[in-house]
C-alpha cells in the first residue's frame, strides 16, 4: 500500500514535468507571451513536483524548500499573468496581486527557514497563508474561463474547460491535504489524492494540446450546423462586399474569437467585425513586421484574392486565450473556402453589371436615339408633303424610302425601349377582350408593306370569333414581327400562312413560311435577348435580335407563350398560344363585346412572373 | 382596338410595325380635315391661334415652327421652363407644346406652376421622348389635355390636332385628374 501510494507520487511528479516540458517545447515552437505565460506556470508546477520528490521528506533542505515555495507561489502567479493577456488586470488589482505575492514569499521563506519546528497550527496557519494566495492567482481565473467558455466554439470551450477543472482540482487538494492533517497520512488517502492529481495532468495537457481525435469529438456536434452556415455564407451572399463581411463575423464565430478582419494585398483592411479597421490595420502591420514577437493573440492567414494575396485575422478575444495549430488549420481550410467564395462573388457581381449595364444602355440609348429620329422623320414628311418645296420625281421617290427606313429605326427603337422597360419590370400589359381574328388582320396589314411579288401572304381564318384576354396592340405587334420574319427569312419566296385556330381553351396563331428553317443546335437561341441565328444565308438580314425574345416575354405575360418547329432547308413555323376567354367572363348584360369596353385588367410585367410559365 | 382604321396616327405610316404604339395619347383622334377656316374660327375674328412651345432644342422647335407657321398659327418658342410660364403668364397663347426634359425644371413642375399660380391657363399638350405609362399617367393627372410621344408624331399630326386640344381646353377639358 505504502509502495503504491510512493509509485503514484512519483507518477504524478513525473506526470507534472512532462507536462512543463511539453509546454515548454510547444512554446519554443509557437512562442507569444500568454503562451508564455501558461508554460511558466507549468514549468513551476513542475518544479514543485519534482521538488517534492527528491531528497528526504523528513529532513527537508532548506533551499530546496525555499525554492519550491516560491516555484508553488508563482506557479499560480503565472495564471494570473496569462489571463491578464487577455482580460487585462486594473491597476489596483494588479498591485493587490503583487503585494500578496510578496507576502506569500516573505512568509513562505520565513516558515521554511525560521519556523519549521513550530507547532503544527502554525505551520497550518501558514500552509493556509500559502494556499490561499495560490487559489486566489489560479481561482479567479479559472472561474472567469470557466464562465466564458459557454460561448466558444466547441474546441475553445472543452479546452477552457478541461484547464479550469485541472486548476480547480488542484486547488481543493491543496486545500484538503492542509486542512486534512493527519487523517491524510495514511497510504489509502495518499492514493485517492494522487489519482485526483493523475488525473489533473491529461486534464491540463488536453487544454494547450488537444489530440486530433479529441478534437473530432468536441467539434461533432456542431460541425454540420457550421458548415451549412459557413456554406449558405459562400454560395448565396450576392456581393463581393456583403460576403467578405459577413466571413469575417464567421471566421470569428469558427475560433471563438472577439474580432476578425480581412485585408488585401497592400494590407489596406478591406472587411472587419467587431475591430475598428485602424486598430486592424495596427495588428496586421504587427504581424507582417514580426511574426516571432507578434502578439498571439491574433491568428492571421493567407487569403488568395483576385489582385493579390490577402489576409484573415482573428483576433481573441478576453476569453480565447488559446489559439493553437488547430485554430490555424481550421482558419486555412475556411480562408480557402472564403477565397472561393469571393471569386464566385466576383463573377456573379460583373454578370449582373453587365446585365444592368446592358438594360441601361438600352434605355438611354433608345430615348436619346427618339430626339434625332423626331427631327428626321418630321422634315421627311414635310418634304413628302411638299411643305419644304416640290420635289421632282427622283426626290419624291428618295422621301419615300427616307420616310420607310425612319419608320424602320423608330421600329427598332421601341423594341430596344420595350426590351428594358421589360428587363427594369417596368411593363404594364393592358388586357381586354379582343377577337384574335381582328388582331391577326391587323398584324397582316401592318406587313402588308413588306410582301413583295415573289411572296404571298395568306390568312387562314376561322368563321367564329375567337375571343382572347389580350393586350390588342402587343398581340398584334407579335404576330406582325412573326410575320415580316417569315418574310425575311423567306428569301427565295413563297406562301407565308398565318392561321388562326381555336380548341381546348387554347387559341392559336401560327405563321408558317418555306423558308430556310433553323438547324436544331441553334433553336436554343432563339428567344434570347439579342440571340440571332447567324447562318451564310442569314448574315445579310438586318434585325435586332429582340423581336423573338419581346414576343415570347410578351407572350407569357398574357399567360401565353411562343413555340416553334422548323426543318432546315423547309421552313418553320411560329406558333402563339394565348389562352380564350371563358364564355363566363363575357359582359353578361348582353352588350356586345367590344374590346375596349369588356374586362379590362392589368397585367405589371416583371420577369418572375414571365418566367413562371417557361416550357423551354 | 386592334383593327387597322381605328389605330393610332402612327400606323398610318406604311410599313410601321411598332412595339407599342397604344399609349401615345389617350384622345381620341380627329379627322385631319381641319383646315385654316377651323383655326381662324377657334381663335375668334381672325386673328391667327397663338401656339407656345416650350422646347429647348431649336432643331425639333424649328421644325415644327416650320409645320405650325404654314398652317397659320402664330408661334413663340421658350427655351426654358422659366421662360414658358413668364410668356403663359403675359401672353397667354391658346395652346401650350410643352417638353418634359428643359434644362432647369422639368416640363411637370412647370405644369404643376400653371395649375396653381394660373389656374385658367391655355391647355397643355406634352411632347416628350418618353413614353413610359407612369409618365402618361402623371401627366394626365396634372390636367394635361393630351401626351405625345415625340417620334411616333409628324409635325402634320400635331398641327391638325391643335383645334380639338383647344376645344378640350374650352370645354374644361383641363385640370380633371
Amino acid at each position: 500500500m505504502t509502495q503504491g501510494a510512493a509509485f503514484l507520487q512519483n507518477l504524478a511528479a513525473a506526470g507534472f514535468v512532462a507536462l512543463g516540458i511539453a509546454i515548454a517545447y510547444r512554446w519554443y515552437r509557437e512562442r507569444g507571451r500568454a503562451q508564455a505565460m501558461l508554460a511558466l506556470a507549468l514549468i513551476s508546477l513542475a518544479i514543485v513536483a519534482a521538488l517534492g520528490r527528491v531528497g528526504d521528506p523528513r529532513h527537508p533542505s532548506a533551499v530546496l524548500s525555499i525554492v519550491e515555495v516560491v516555484a508553488f507561489l508563482l506557479s499560480g502567479y503565472f495564471v494570473l499573468l496569462f489571463r491578464n493577456e487577455f482580460i487585462p488586470l486594473g491597476t489596483f488589482a494588479f498591485q493587490a496581486a503583487n503585494l500578496l505575492l510578496a507576502i506569500s514569499i516573505v512568509v513562505g521563506v520565513v516558515d521554511v527557514t525560521l519556523l519549521s519546528r513550530a507547532d503544527s497550527r502554525a505551520a497550518t496557519l501558514i500552509g493556509l497563508e500559502l494556499i490561499g494566495a495560490w487559489a486566489i492567482f489560479t481561482g479567479e481565473p479559472i472561474l472567469r474561463f470557466w464562465l466564458a467558455s459557454r460561448n466558444l466554439p466547441a474546441v475553445q470551450r472543452s479546452r477552457m474547460r478541461f484547464l479550469s477543472f485541472g486548476f480547480a482540482v488542484l486547488i481543493a487538494i491543496s486545500f484538503v491535504s492542509i486542512l486534512g492533517g493527519s487523517a491524510l497520512q495514511s497510504p489509502a488517502a495518499t492514493i485517492v489524492v494522487e489519482l485526483f492529481v493523475l488525473a489533473v495532468v491529461p486534464a491540463i495537457y488536453v487544454s494547450f494540446a488537444p489530440p486530433a481525435l479529441l478534437r473530432r469529438i468536441w467539434r461533432m456536434g456542431e460541425e454540420n450546423e457550421l458548415r451549412a452556415a459557413i456554406q449558405d455564407l459562400l454560395i448565396f451572399t450576392p456581393t463581393r462586399q456583403d460576403l467578405a463581411e459577413r466571413a469575417t463575423v464567421w471566421a470569428a464565430r469558427l475560433l471563438g474569437g472577439s474580432a476578425a478582419f480581412i485585408t488585401d494585398a497592400d494590407g489596406k483592411v478591406i472587411a472587419h467585425a467587431g475591430i475598428e479597421p485602424a486598430r486592424a490595420a495596427h495588428l496586421m502591420a504587427e504581424q507582417v513586421n514580426d511574426s516571432t514577437r507578434a502578439p498571439d493573440r491574433v491568428i492571421a492567414v493567407p487569403l488568395p484574392l483576385t489582385d493579390g494575396q490577402g489576409s484573415l485575422a482573428v483576433v481573441a478575444g478576453p476569453f480565447t486565450p488559446l489559439f493553437g495549430s488547430e485554430e490555424s488549420s481550421q482558419l486555412r481550410a475556411y480562408a480557402s473556402s472564403v477565397s472561393a467564395g469571393l471569386e464566385r462573388a466576383r463573377v456573379t457581381e460583373r454578370m449582373a453589371a453587365i446585365e444592368s449595364n446592358k438594360t441601361q444602355f438600352l434605355n438611354l440609348a433608345s430615348h436619346e436615339l427618339r430626339g434625332p429620329v423626331t427631327v428626321i422623320r418630321g422634315y421627311v414628311s414635310m418634304l413628302e408633303g411638299g411643305l419644304l418645296g416640290h420635289l421632282n420625281e427622283r426626290g419624291r421617290k428618295a422621301a419615300v424610302v427616307m420616310s420607310a427606313k425612319v419608320s424602320e429605326m423608330n421600329e427598332l427603337i421601341e423594341e430596344m425601349i420595350e426590351a428594358a422597360r421589360l428587363e427594369d419590370g417596368a411593363l404594364t400589359l393592358r388586357l381586354v377582350e379582343a377577337d384574335l381574328r381582328e388582331v391577326a388582320r391587323a398584324a397582316a396589314a401592318n406587313v402588308a408593306p413588306l410582301v413583295d411579288s415573289v411572296h404571298k401572304l395568306e390568312l387562314d381564318l376561322p368563321e367564329r370569333r375567337v375571343r382572347v384576354n389580350i393586350d390588342p396592340d402587343r398581340t398584334r405587334t407579335i404576330i406582325a414581327n412573326l410575320l415580316s420574319n417569315a418574310i425575311k427569312y423567306s428569301p427565295a419566296g413563297g406562301s407565308i400562312t398565318c392561321q388562326v385556330r381555336a380548341r381546348a381553351g387554347i387559341a392559336r396563331v401560327s405563321v408558317s413560311d418555306p423558308g430556310l428553317g433553323i438547324a436544331p443546335e441553334s433553336m436554343h437561341t432563339l428567344f434570347t435577348r439579342f440571340g440571332r441565328v447567324i447562318t451564310p444565308e442569314t448574315e445579310h438580314l438586318k434585325g435586332t435580335g429582340l423581336g423573338l425574345f419581346l414576343g415570347r416575354q410578351l407572350a407569357r405575360l398574357e399567360d401565353g407563350d411562343i413555340t416553334v418547329t422548323s426543318v432546315p432547308g423547309k421552313g418553320s413555323t411560329f406558333t402563339l398560344h394565348l389562352p380564350s376567354a371563358s364564355a363566363s367572363e363575357a359582359p353578361a348584360n348582353g352588350a356586345p363585346p367590344d374590346a375596349a369596353a369588356a374586362t379590362e385588367g392589368h397585367v405589371v410585367g416583371a420577369r418572375a412572373r414571365a418566367n413562371r410559365r417557361s416550357t423551354d | 382596338m386592334g383593327s387597322p382604321t381605328s389605330s393610332t396616327l402612327v400606323d398610318l405610316a406604311p410599313g410601321s410595325l411598332l412595339w407599342f404604339p397604344g399609349h401615345a395619347g389617350f384622345l381620341p383622334f380627329a379627322s385631319t380635315e381641319a383646315g385654316l377656316m377651323a383655326r381662324q374660327q377657334l381663335s375668334g375674328r381672325g386673328s391667327p391661334t397663338h401656339v407656345l412651345m416650350i422646347e429647348d432644342d431649336p432643331s425639333i422647335a424649328d421644325m415644327y415652327r416650320v409645320q405650325l407657321e404654314h398652317d397659320g398659327y402664330r408661334v413663340t418658342v421658350a427655351t426654358t421652363a422659366e421662360l414658358g410660364f413668364i410668356t403663359v403668364a403675359e401672353n397667354s397663347p391658346d395652346l401650350v407644346l410643352l417638353d418634359l426634359l428643359l434644362p432647369d425644371r422639368s416640363g411637370f413642375e412647370v405644369l404643376i406652376s400653371l395649375n396653381e399660380r394660373l389656374p385658367n391657363h391655355p391647355p397643355v399638350v406634352i411632347l416628350s421622348n418618353y413614353g413610359e405609362p407612369s409618365m402618361i399617367d402623371r401627366g394626365r393627372s396634372l390636367g394635361a389635355v393630351e401626351y405625345l410621344v415625340k417620334s411616333r408624331v409628324t409635325p402634320a399630326d400635331i398641327s391638325s390636332q391643335i383645334p380639338t386640344w383647344i376645344a378640350v381646353g374650352r370645354r374644361g377639358g383641363q385640370g380633371e385628374s
